[in-house]
């Protein structure tokens, strides 16, 4: 699909949304393999990262996870591979007819795999199962969808609770991936038979092994999609992984750390692919109890980091300094929240001076026990050092580390952990900043005004006034420094050099869109 | 050995192992519960509420009392039901039955290596002791025991799979599938997990050897004229078996271990992923099921070592 078919098929909205962003847009280095014409056939062979937690997307719940469901459920709202900005998918239109109320026009014609056809009835299906299902994981997302109706056989009305502009990046996620009724009807749980409207259709899944995937001959953009089928051998050891490429045994290995850049350097069959992401590298605080409930001691760390160094020590280059929690490419960066914290060791260190920490005073902190993060935290300890702060890292496993930070036992200051990113970046304020979020350690107080900053991104689905709006949030998150964002990994795959037409996204969850076998 | 007598001894070990068994598992899920966090963090998914937590440990059981829980998989495991993972929905069995052949194909082929080449260097070595084939062997047989195998498995994947293209660098095929395609596959784990097997066989073989060597019976054979190579190859080597049966018995074990590391470097999906994924997940029941298939793999594989050491040294039977 070229870029012209793509910006045709763009509603007005949309269109004017993208040519806001179209400096962003030209600052991707992505080198798209998309030379010669686009052959079919082919079974594309993929290094998986992890074995999915449910390819049922209601009640799944990894971001390692979309990257295999993508390609078997199509999405109602999808989005512009370098801005993330919503476009026209399963829903070939919307529009908000009051600030509660959005309108959706589904495509017609559209079966899943199953032969039932994609309708509004479908639509509304999904919505209320992903509201009501007990093991549903994305009940939160939806909050503000009051109800759902079916106000025509391809058309639905969505009443909500209050005005929610990220909806539509909303159902470009897990909300938006629509399952076959029929497929939840006749068992309730698809977790391991999924059954969507994608381009391909699910085969066989042995866990920690193997997800096969083959062609669904009536998918609605047949003549776009190339492939016979996907094949995504789990491979957790993204070394391993790499190897097996290099090897020739897959095609793709994605999402991989920056120091496997000199390991594809060396290889002499391999493609390099990387672009921005909205992976955030963070240290999150615990704002609710010292030291961190002092804003002075958030503020001199991040004026502690030298942002531009442990890019470079820790990414090999392949990454961007985080100012905030959106990549300078994305379409709600604010330029001038960015300039809040230059690398300043001095003013640091009178902060630290005035919130009465000592020199030496001992930071207690919580990592994670792999090579990338040890890294991380010894550029960390260098750099606080410079500012007089002893930096102390208890490492251990993610699931036990973030657990032990986020959940009831509130052990460690901060946690030097990252985060993933979500289409919408209301979504991503909401989670990290809310006062009643997972993510904020403490449950502590948000500032005064975010909460109602946060609901002004969600007030108009105007561009310009939702950038307005981010510029807004994100200024009062880090003038009250409630995170020190570090750096923005950046998508690092590594290609066959028969892989074509493969393109990485802001998102940094690889989609297949498009790609083609060279024989 | 009499009938009567291996029988005994055999019902008589599976009684012993039904405590092994309880106690193992009980540490196990003991060791889990310990650690902070829970398999309802993973289920609830990335936007999880403190809320959505604590409702998926009402629907799974996971907020009852650790006894309880460890209670309910007991009573469960008796009755032959290893439960089903939390996290996949897969049946623990299912998992088990579809990894271990993986794990065991390495395994087999990683000890028959290990003999293949250990016996003969061992051998060699007492042949001729302090010889330079002795010296050459030991200093073989100290880097073989020093030599981490999953740097060894690197090693073995950039010469044998990246540069030369001789073997795959990951996955595994199933034996029943197509056992050449499967051993092709098995080869280099296997060559980098025997290394250290190997070098453990030389060792015992040539200690065990040299004090057969220097006992009456052999000055007497030497006296009676026969050569130094048919006293050993015909009469030491039967003197050690019960010795080599023993170290090959505690390899087997010891290999079944050592397959959770080179299982990673390889991507195979066997026992070691298996138990490395769940336990990182916190998914306790395919953790639970894995140290039971582990601990009756051990107990048989120590009766059968007894039981062969007995039928070729009578005097351990009785």
């Amino acid at each position: 699909m070229g870029y012209d078919d793509k910006f045709a098929r763009l509603s007005r909205r949309e269109a004017m949304a993208l040519a806001s962003a179209a400096g962003a847009a030209a600052l991707i280095n992505s080198p798209a393999f998309a030379q010669g014409t686009p052959k079919k056939g082919g079974v594309l062979k993929v290094s998986a990262n992890a074995n999915p937690s449910s390819l049922d997307p209601q009640t799944g719940g990894a971001g390692s996870d979309h990257t295999m469901l993508f390609p078997m459920y199509d999405t109602l709202v999808e989005w512009d591979y370098e801005t993330l900005k919503p476009k026209p998918g399963l829903a070939e239109s919307w529009s908000f007819t009051d600030p509660q109320t959005l309108v959706m026009n589904i495509r017609s014609g559209v079966t899943f795999h199953d032969g039932t056809p994609l309708d509004a009835e479908a639509v509304k299906f999904n919505l209320d199962r992903a509201k009501t299902e007990q093991r549903s994981n994305i009940k939160a997302d939806l909050a503000t969808v009051a109800s759902v109706a079916t106000t025509g056989p391809q058309q639905v009305t969505l009443k909500l609770s209050q005005p929610d502009a990220a909806l539509p990046g909303i159902l470009s996620d897990r909300a938006g991936m629509m399952i076959s009724p029929t497929a939840v009807k006749a068992s309730g749980n698809i977790d391991r038979k999924p059954v969507g409207a994608g381009a391909y259709q699910f085969v066989s899944w042995t866990d920690n092994e193997k997800i096969v995937i083959k062609r669904y001959d009536k998918y609605w953009r047949a003549n776009e999609r190339h492939l016979d089928g996907i094949e995504f051998a789990i491979i957790p050891e993204l070394a391993t992984g790499v190897r097996s490429v290099i090897a020739g045994q897959n095609h793709v290995a994605y999402s991989l750390p920056a120091r496997q850049k000199a390991v594809l350097k060396r290889a002499s069959n391999i493609n390099q692919a990387s672009g921005p992401t909205v992976y955030c590298q963070q240290i999150y605080f615990n704002w609710g109890r010292p030291p961190f409930d002092d804003i002075r001691v958030r503020k001199a760390i991040n004026h502690a980091v030298d942002r531009a160094t442990f890019v470079k020590a820790t990414l090999d280059g392949v990454g961007e300094p985080a100012f905030m929690n959106l990549p300078s490419s994305h379409w709600a960066y604010d330029a001038e929240v960015a300039k809040l914290y230059p690398h300043d060791p001095d003013k640091a260190r009178a902060l630290l001076k005035e919130a009465n920490i000592p020199q030496g005073f001992e930071l207690d902190l919580i990592g994670y026990t792999d090579q990338d993060s040890i890294r991380r935290e010894e550029i960390l300890i260098e750099q606080f050092a410079k500012v007089g702060l002893k930096a102390k890292f208890t490492n251990g496993s993610i699931a036990e580390m973030s657990a032990a930070f986020f959940g009831k036992d509130k052990k460690g200051a901060g946690l030097l952990s990252a985060w993933t990113g979500r289409p919408d970046p209301s979504l991503t304020y909401t989670l990290l900043y809310s006062k009643n979020s997972y993510f904020n350690a403490a449950r502590a107080d948000v500032p005064a005004g975010l909460p109602e900053a946060l609901a002004a991104t969600r007030a108009s689905e105007n561009i310009d006034a939702r950038k307005k709006a981010f510029a807004t949030v994100q200024r009062i998150v880090m003038e009250n420094a409630l995170a020190c964002p570090l750096a923005f990994q950046f998508e690092l795959d590594a290609l066959s050099p028969k892989v074509k037409g493969f393109k990485p996204n802001l998102l940094g969850k690889p989609k297949y869109e498009g790609v083609w076998l060279e024989s | 050995m009499a009938q009567g007598s291996a029988l005994a001894m055999i019902g008589r070990r599976l009684l012993q192992a039904a405590p092994v068994i309880v106690l193992a598992t009980f540490i196990v899920f003991g060791l889990l519960k310990l650690l902070p966090g829970d398999v309802a963090v993973t289920l609830a998914g990335d936007n999880a509420t403190d809320e959505r937590i604590a409702e998926i440990r009402r629907i799974y059981g996971l907020d009852r009392p650790f006894l309880v829980q460890y209670g309910v998989w007991l009573w469960k495991a008796a009755h032959g039901d290893l439960s089903q993972s939390i996290l996949s929905g897969e049946q623990v069995v299912t998992s088990i039955a579809r990894c271990f052949p993986h794990t065991l194909l390495i395994v087999v082929m990683a000890l028959g290596l290990a003999l293949l080449i250990g016996v003969p260097l061992g051998a060699a070595a007492a042949a001729r002791p302090n010889g330079p084939v002795d010296r050459a062997t030991m200093t073989l047989a100290s880097i073989g025991i020093a030599v981490p195998n999953f740097w060894l498995a690197m090693i073995l994947v950039s010469l044998f799979a990246l540069r030369w293209n001789i073997f795959p660098a990951t996955g595994a095929t199933a034996f029943s599938v197509s056992p050449t395609d499967a051993i092709n596959h098995a080869i280099l784990p296997a060559l980098a997990l025997a290394a250290g097997g190997m070098a453990e066989v030389a060792r015992q073989v040539r200690g065990s050897l040299l004090d057969v060597m220097s006992s009456q019976f052999v000055r007497t054979l030497r006296a009676k004229g026969l050569k130094t190579s048919t006293i050993l190859w015909r009469h030491g080597l039967k003197n050690i078996a019960v010795n080599l049966l023993t170290v090959t018995g505690l390899l087997f074990n010891r290999l079944l271990a050592a397959t959770v590391v080179v299982e990673a470097v390889f991507a195979i999906p066997g026992m070691g992923g298996l138990i490395v994924h769940a336990a990182i997940q916190r998914d306790f029941t395919v953790v639970q099921g894995v140290v039971f298939a582990m601990v009756i793999v051990v107990i048989l594989v120590n009766l059968v070592t007894d039981m062969l050491c007995a039928a070729v040294d009578p005097r351990i039977g009785r």
